[in-house]
């Protein structure tokens, strides 16, 4: 009987209901997309890191894990001395630089010939390598994102640069230029932020590494392999309090509004609790119906915020395949479990103030 | 009508509301007895206290003072919950505006009561008391369509159908027309005779106290005729 009471209840009141279950769904939605848009473009990031084939990674001291934020680069003779070490393949400079450009994108400088040694070369789409000063290279996703073709002129850090090739995504950064015409353009010319170091064989990485490390102590020198689990972490202190943020705030929309809802709903049913308590309804019957409707409320609005969520995810990946959203499970059983909270919490105020009105003023109330 | 159990004992019972600091007696030493299978109807002007006599009878309120016993159990003496537990099991309410829950059918109102007494849906008992009400053909109804006589038959349906020890009604055909409060008082008589229901009705109309078996006349918040 009670859930009947409770469905004739939610039923009966759509325009609230629905407006509780979007405010919950829209909660367990940007729940899911913060945490899935974060760490879906850290992984997607990791993982083009690692798809540059490189095995070791060396940047300069105070390095940011993140690519590009700091600019502390090293000469690039360093590259020279690399390559000296034994169980060294391939050294490879890489210039970075962010561009806003047709959403915030990370650029490579890279000398081609290095670059296809250590990286085994791009797959071309279409078009060709950079050959000329401003050429430029883009991934697949940039260009079916920004419409972009091969031979096409494209405006970026203030220049005309010529879309020489399209290649298949996966390989360090969405945009490739000439390493010395980024190194002009950033006025700082026979320099690199990064050194990517390909072992004669991945199993040569810890004595590379530990070689290479003993060469720069103070060079920040990473595994590939070690960096893609410190990106791929989700206890990043910077992600961490960025997630943690909008969490509340997402939490606190879902609370506010389950309170209101159900605060509202109290009011308009004063006297239908005063009905239920000359029946010998007890406050615990009272809060139970209270929280029970709450309840169904925001599960309703956890199942519509996961459909919500999956529906974006699909179509970010038709339609901005740069933005991925990764979603874990553990994140859907959070979410569900932070909504619950929010409305439990949010719905506990009401439902006492619903068990505590007096029979006889909640039955005379207009 | 000669009984010899009683199922309602007042001594000196007072109703003090208190609004900041004035106070208001509503109920002013009463006391009074019924007995099991009695109706009883409490007839006064408005204000005179006798919805707030009933109120306390039924556990709605507490009193300010004095003792109310029913069915051997002194209310004085009792938490709010266990005066709730009691009204659960002990007491039925007919009120006036008829207070029907507007999301359910007569159906499920009237399963209500016996849902929150906590002992089940009784199909025989159900039936019983609907065919006697004679509300079988409109049970699938909403309050909102059903006349203001239909409805207090679906809220007597809902006040017995648990088998309270007392039906307490508030002015039942104060928003009825005269057709419809005969049909309804006849079915409250009928309730009492048939079932030996014991029964306090509050009323200001005499012709609808008429029904009882015993007239008890109340005028500011004392008895002054029984």
């Amino acid at each position: 009987m009670t859930r009947r009471i409770i469905l004739a209840n939610v039923l009966h009141r759509p325009i609230r209901s629905i407006v509780s279950v979007l405010a919950v769904a829209i909660e367990v939605a940007l729940v899911l997309l913060v945490v899935g848009m974060t760490t879906g473009m850290l992984r997607a990031g990791a993982e083009r890191v690692h798809g540059v084939g490189a095995d070791i990674m060396v940047q300069p001291p105070g390095a940011s894990l993140f690519l590009g934020v700091t600019s502390a680069p090293m000469p690039v003779t360093i590259g020279d001395v690399l390559r000296t070490l034994p169980r060294v393949q391939a050294v490879t400079p890489v210039l970075l630089q962010f561009n806003t450009d047709g959403g915030l994108n990370l650029i490579y400088g890279i000398d081609m010939k290095s670059w296809n040694e250590v990286s085994g070369g791009f797959v071309y789409d279409s078009g060709g390598p950079l050959v000329n000063p401003f050429d430029i290279i883009v991934d697949n996703y940039y260009a079916q994102d920004n419409g972009v073709k091969v031979g096409q002129t494209l405006q970026l850090l203030g220049h005309a640069f010529h879309v020489a090739g399209i290649v298949e995504h996966g390989k360090g950064a969405r945009l490739y230029v000439p390493l010395p015409t980024l190194q002009e353009l950033q006025g700082d010319m026979n320099h690199a932020s990064i050194f990517f170091v390909k072992c004669a064989k991945q199993q040569d990485t810890p004595d590379v590494l530990a070689a290479i490390k003993k060469l720069l102590p103070d060079n920040k020198v990473l595994s590939v392999d070690q960096y893609m689990s410190m990106l791929t972490s989700s206890d990043l202190p910077a992600l961490r309090d960025f997630v943690n943020v909008m969490i509340t705030i997402a939490v606190g929309i879902g609370f506010l509004v389950l309170f209101l809802s159900m605060y509202t709903t109290i009011t308009e049913r004063t006297r239908e609790i005063g009905i239920l308590k000359s029946l010998g309804a007890s406050k615990l019957y009272v809060i139970d119906l209270i929280l029970e409707e709450a309840g169904v409320l925001s599960l309703v609005g956890i199942v519509c915020g996961f459909v919500a969520t999956l529906m974006v995810q699909k179509l970010t990946m038709a339609y901005d395949p740069t933005v991925p959203v990764h979603l874990t499970t553990g994140w859907f059983v959070r979410a569900a479990v932070l909504a619950i909270a929010g409305c439990a919490i949010g719905s506990f105020y009401p439902a006492l103030r619903a068990a505590s009105l007096d029979p006889v003023e909640a039955l005379a109330y207009e | 009508m000669a009984h010899a159990q009683p199922i309602i004992v007042t001594l000196d019972l007072k109703k003090v509301y208190r609004t900041g600091k004035v106070e208001t007696p509503a109920v002013r030493g009463v006391s009074l007895r019924v007995s099991e299978g009695e109706f009883v109807a409490i007839v006064g002007p408005s204000g005179c206290g006798k919805s707030t006599l009933l109120h306390l009878l039924g556990g709605l309120a507490s009193p300010t003072s004095g003792k109310i016993i029913v069915d051997g159990n002194d209310f004085s003496a009792m938490s709010d919950a266990e005066r709730t537990r009691f009204r659960r099991h002990e007491v039925g309410f007919v009120f006036q505006r008829f207070n029907l829950l507007p999301t359910l059918n007569a159906r499920q109102n009237i399963a209500l009561a016996q849902s929150i007494q906590g002992n089940g849906f009784n199909p025989h008992r159900f039936q019983k008391v609907v065919e006697m009400l004679g509300i079988g053909d409109k049970l699938e109804n909403r309050p909102y369509a059903l006349s203001g006589g239909e409805q207090q038959r679906v809220a007597i349906a809902r006040a017995v159908i648990a088998e309270p020890k007392i039906l307490l009604a508030d002015e039942p055909t104060g928003n009825l027309d005269t057709e419809n409060s005969h049909a309804v008082l006849n079915m409250i008589r009928s309730l009492n005779r048939s079932l030996g229901q014991s029964i306090l009705m509050i009323t200001h109309n005499l012709e609808a106290a008429a029904v009882a078996d015993r007239i008890i006349h109340m005028r500011d918040g004392q008895i002054v005729d029984d």
